[in-house]
């Protein structure tokens, strides 16, 4: 999941945006997690995500996220749930500590909001990764509106062409925001982009139109 | 990817979400540019597959048009699924292992675009205390990145005196990993993007970031960096300053891994001490 570690865009936007994923380590504790990884995810769905995803399926290409939770095995990708409220990540957060599946679990967020929950729930952070931000050619990249929009998919699946027409069906009064930002999310097949977040843009693209 | 030209009505849904920007509409059909494709299929996958048949649609385009009105199927269908992803050969196989993030790597087995990283250090023990992992993501976001500037920044790390991630399908492709020599049949090969993962140490940091830098004004693309470490005991982070000297910055947002996977790292060495020691 280094595809959730480049999400570009202002702090204010961005503390209301976090992944949590469990990961497990061949050879360690591999064997067993399918069942531990579905009860992640039923406990991530009832604290109300605005993202799931794995298997190739997210929460907007799924028939329904029952067949996403049936396909999951020990051998199955990440399954990542996505929030925009930092509470829901605490409850999860204190629910998996007391579920103690003993699988990693990792959380990408704001760095500063995501230790305040961990200690509030007794927890000492183990490692960290940050963004060092992009270094080259970037005169080649699109405009930060856009860029924003995309690096919700850090595998790269949603497009800039994809955010500039979908940014233009809202200007233009064809879609809404949040029409637009489900037309987004379908590509990223780790359900790592944030609807929400994507809807907020939109409008905001529009507004400053 | 393959358009299936008897198919392909022209509806131009394809064209936006091709993720390298490499579809175009030319005389009323979608065509791939197959030398900038890097085989990421999100066309096949983003746009439902519709099954109509490809002459009706054509007489329903002409005859709205002599009215003056324009077939608009919805953003996120192919109406009569003419995308197919190709059966791809050796070296042009990569752009898809390394593009498409639901197809495994056949070096390394493994999906995605590099590996766990700090995902379970906390059982793994993979980067200890003073240990800096340093990844450079050539391509992202959305340019993609050929081996050939994947190789340029890989010698520049190398010289630095970086450790290359041994299960990185990037190293696997690496003949020399001392020096970060790829394979030569590899280098034109055009990739969504591709992940260089190294480590290093606090002390030789500054050297690395700054080789980082001079090798990204020498590439065609763009590199998402980033750097990883385990915490401090209290769960500061070691590299902060060392970076901001260096001239680069964190970012706000981070990847964190809770310490929940058990057994922990250390524990797994002192079970592996204790039977040691009674054997």
């Amino acid at each position: 999941m280094t595809n959730t570690l480049h999400r570009q865009g202002t702090p204010e936007s961005l503390a209301r945006d976090f992944i949590i994923f469990l990961h497990p380590a061949r050879g360690i504790n591999r064997d067993g997690v399918a069942e531990k990884t579905k009860r992640f995810l039923r406990m991530a769905l009832e604290e109300g995500p605005v993202n799931v995803g794995g298997q190739g399926l997210n929460l907007y290409t799924a028939d329904n996220v029952e067949l996403l939770i049936g396909n999951i095995n020990d051998e199955s990708s990440t399954i990542a749930a996505t929030f925009s409220d930092p509470e829901a990540i605490r409850r999860l957060v204190a629910r998996l500590k007391k579920a103690d599946f003993g699988i990693s679990v990792n959380i990408s967020g704001p760095a500063d909001i995501v230790d305040d929950i961990l200690r509030s729930q007794g927890i000492v952070r183990h490692s960290i990764e940050f963004s060092l931000g992009v270094l080259g050619r970037t005169e080649r990249l699109p405009t930060r509106q856009v860029l924003e929009l995309t690096t919700m998919c850090g595998h790269g699946m949603v497009s800039h062409n994809h955010a500039r027409k979908m940014i233009d069906q809202v200007k233009l009064g064809k879609l809404t925001a949040r029409q637009a930002a489900r037309y987004l999310a379908r590509p990223c097949v780790c359900g790592a982009f944030n609807l929400d977040r994507a809807e907020e843009l939109l409008a905001k693209a529009v507004e400053m139109a | 990817m393959k358009i299936d030209q008897n198919k392909c009505v022209g509806c131009g849904n394809c064209v936006p979400v091709c993720s390298m920007g490499v579809i175009s509409v030319v005389g009323g059909k979608s065509r791939v540019n197959e030398e900038e494709c890097v085989e990421c299929n999100t066309c096949y996958r983003t746009l439902r597959n519709e099954g109509y048949n490809p002459t009706l649609v054509r007489l329903l385009r002409w005859t709205l048009k002599q009215f003056h009105l324009a077939y608009d199927p919805p953003p996120d269908v192919c109406p009569t699924g003419a995308l197919t992803p190709p059966r791809l050969e050796w070296p042009r196989s990569l752009r898809a292992e390394f593009s498409d993030p639901t197809i495994k790597h056949s070096t390394t087995g493994t999906g995605g675009r590099g590996t766990s990283e700090i995902k379970s250090n906390d059982v793994t023990g993979r980067l200890q205390a003073g240990d800096i992992g340093l990844v450079a993501e050539l391509g992202r976001p959305g340019l993609g990145a050929r081996f050939r500037d994947l190789e340029k920044v890989a010698k520049a790390l190398a010289a630095a005196g970086v450790r290359f991630e041994a299960n990185n399908p990037v190293t696997y492709l690496m003949t020399d990993k001392s020096t970060g020599t790829l394979r030569q049949d590899v280098l034109n090969e055009k990739v969504m993007s591709a992940i260089i993962e190294c480590r290093t140490d606090l002390a030789h940091l500054p050297e690395v970031l700054a080789a980082l830098r001079r090798a990204a004004g020498e590439i065609e693309t763009v590199i998402s960096a980033g750097i990883a470490a385990r915490c401090n005991a209290d769960g500061s982070v070691p590299f902060a300053d060392l970076v901001r000297e260096s001239g680069f910055t964190l970012s706000p947002n981070a990847k964190t891994n809770l310490g929940l996977g058990r057994p922990l790292y250390e524990e797994r060495q002192a079970l592996a001490s204790a039977v040691a020691g009674r054997d």
